[in-house]
């Protein structure tokens, strides 16, 4: 495998302003102004192959953009170093340049008042596309995108999701080996968002590109990627397999249960513990090791109407990875996969933390 | 260098998508030079020449002031401040293009427009208003003239770029944006020659840069200048090109690193 992404202990510090509320603070900040340092990624070193779709994972806030913003070139790394395809992307070489996209949701490259078609050959010209392999390829782009008649209109006039695929088929136009998508689905409507991702899933199939995608929607990663980081506070907390979040951060399954008799708190506690408790049914989060044995005693009182075991679902893991990474911060962030403490033993550190 | 004809052509659909608001601004420029016209020919009415100029000089210089303004005082910095405040600029950044030529000839295509426009409008009102017109002498009056329109030109991008890169800094690049256009529309004598000014006052300004864009040109043109004056002229424009060609690179390279492609 080679490795087409590289970063070695990539940090990044800003200074945003303080401006204080009112006038009196904006009088204040007019003559005295204030900065904050923010450490908006701490030490990251990831390294990602040809031809796999990552999904970068974190809540709002806490690093994603950033990342992509180092990688692509636009900011310079305040530490640590980082090669994509072995170019130094804050050097922004044409070479490098016509080798990678960037997509950013809330920011469009496609001409407002013009139909999408004109950027795109725009684009065409920018990235040096030959003519001949341009025309083939933007009626394909536009044909897998079900773009048709709306790349004739005014941008302006499309709605949000249509915007989206043409702004990704804008950004497909020198077909990239390294394609970064920043919330590639942030506000579109459910139908839209799995459009997009099998978009994005069949070009990473069928061109080897190598794709970068951020999101906080558990979905979009849940579809497309097999592996996935975890990104909080400009912090790695995990890197792997999405599988494997789940033994990572979801020891415990949720068992639901009805009964023909009201439930006996007591009983239950011995079982797990008690998510939800309304007279004859509760959920318990139950050590999935021990699922079974402990049904067992539920089993022989006969009184069971109703049952149900599942996994916790995939946002209530990464909640809950984000809440145990708050709490375990002196834990270095790499260490953690091998931490993974048996399901016995396990401290439930995320019992008080639930709501 | 496609690219950038791309640009070029992208960039002039654009303007003609705002026809609306092309046409306003055509409106002020045609608004200007009849008030001007009519504020000259009263002034003509009873002496054969005011403050140096000839009647058919002066409305020449209204006439000319309007292509020159066309020509050079148009642009699309007002663009660039936005894309720059928004972050749109890193859609520019990262693409391999270079954004100084991208804004030049989105310029141009300004430009363009805008000359296209004020030539047809200025025929218009010789025909209508039947305008003295003052044609130089000699050829290479226009030749000298077109030299230091080109010069102003320059002078204007590499100026109010300066300025832009204000919007690197700040969110409210607009307002020294404001200032300095009302204060380059005077300085520049767009409203009047500079030969309104006392003669101390219109010394000081000759050694300004605005008065390279707009005024030194136009005196060219209607020969007013001696060998003397015409150098020295030339002198001050190239010498300000070449403060602001360092002083507009450096301030944009310092910009450039001091963008954090803002939100997200």
């Amino acid at each position: 495998m080679i490795p087409v992404i590289e970063t070695r202990h990539l940090s990044k510090e800003y200074k945003i302003s303080i401006k204080q509320p009112g006038v009196k603070g904006v009088l204040r900040s007019f003559f005295k102004k204030e900065y904050r340092s923010v450490h908006a990624v701490k030490d990251l070193t990831i390294q990602i192959n040809k031809g796999e779709l990552v999904g970068f994972l974190g809540p709002n806030g806490a690093g994603k953009t950033t990342t992509l913003k180092l990688l692509s070139g636009l900011l310079y790394p305040t530490s640590g170093s980082l090669s994509i395809l072995g170019f130094i992307p804050s050097n922004r070489e044409r070479a490098f340049q016509k080798k990678f996209s960037m997509v950013m949701g809330q920011r469009t490259q496609l001409w407002w008042d013009l139909p999408a078609r004109e950027t795109f050959k725009l684009n065409q010209k920018i990235y040096e596309v030959p003519d001949s392999i341009y025309k083939k390829w933007v009626e394909e782009l536009i044909d897998l995108l079900d773009l048709k008649e709306l790349v004739e209109l005014p941008v302006k006039k499309l709605s949000l999701g249509e915007r989206m695929k043409a702004e990704l088929c804008c950004a497909l136009i020198h077909s990239p080996e390294i394609l970064l998508l920043d919330e590639p689905t942030l506000g579109l409507d459910l139908i839209m968002q799995k459009k997009l991702r099998s978009f994005i899933q069949s070009y990473n199939e069928k061109t080897g590109a190598t794709i970068l995608l951020t999101s906080h929607n558990m979905s979009d990663v849940e579809e497309l990627c097999k592996r996935v980081m975890i990104i909080d506070e400009g912090q790695l907390l995990f890197d792997g397999a999405l599988e494997k979040i789940v033994h990572h951060f979801a020891p415990d399954k949720v068992v639901t249960l009805s009964t023909s008799t009201p439930l006996v708190k007591e009983q239950l506690e011995k079982m797990g513990k008690i998510v939800a408790m309304n007279g004859k049914t509760a959920s318990i989060e139950v050590p999935r090791q021990a699922v079974m044995s402990r049904l067992q005693a539920l089993f022989s009182q006969g009184t069971l109407i109703d049952l149900s075991i599942e996994e916790m679902s995939i946002e209530e893991i990464i909640r809950r990875a984000f809440l145990k990474a708050s709490s375990l911060k002196e834990i270095e962030p790499r260490t953690k996969e091998s931490l993974e403490p048996s399901p016995e033993e396990k401290p439930n550190t995320s019992e008080r933390l639930l709501p | 260098m496609k690219k950038y004809w791309q640009v070029f052509q992208i960039s002039l659909q654009q303007e003609l998508y705002y026809r609306a608001s092309f046409i306003m601004d055509r409106a002020r420029s045609i608004t200007i030079v009849i008030a001007f016209y009519a504020f000259w020919t009263a002034l003509f009415s009873d002496r054969a020449t005011l403050l140096g100029f000839s009647k058919s000089q002066m409305l020449t210089y209204v006439l000319g002031m309007n292509i020159l303004r066309a020509l050079i005082f148009s642009d699309k910095t007002w663009e660039m401040l936005r894309e720059i405040n928004m972050g749109r600029l890193s859609y520019y950044l990262i693409r391999p293009i270079s954004y100084i030529r991208y804004c030049l000839c989105r310029d141009m295509a300004d430009k363009c427009m805008h000359l296209v426009s004020s030539v047809l409008e200025v025929s218009f009102a010789l025909l209508i208003l039947n305008i003295p017109f003052y044609v130089p002498r000699d050829f290479l009056t226009v030749l000298t003239f077109l030299t230091a329109s080109a010069f102003a030109m320059l002078l204007y991008f590499l100026m109010t770029y300066a300025v832009g890169a204000l919007a690197f800094w700040t969110a409210e690049s607009m307002g020294p944006r404001f200032c300095f256009e009302l204060f380059l529309e005077f300085a520049a004598g767009a409203f009047f020659p500079l030969d309104v000014l006392p003669r101390s006052l219109k010394t000081a300004f000759e050694l300004l840069p605005f008065s390279s864009l707009l005024y030194f040109p136009l005196n060219i043109f209607l020969e007013r200048l001696d060998p003397e004056a015409l150098l020295r002229g030339f002198a001050i424009q190239i010498f300000w090109i070449g403060i602001f060609f360092y002083f507009t690179r450096a301030i944009w390279n310092k910009g450039l690193q001091a963008y954090c492609a803002e939100g997200g």
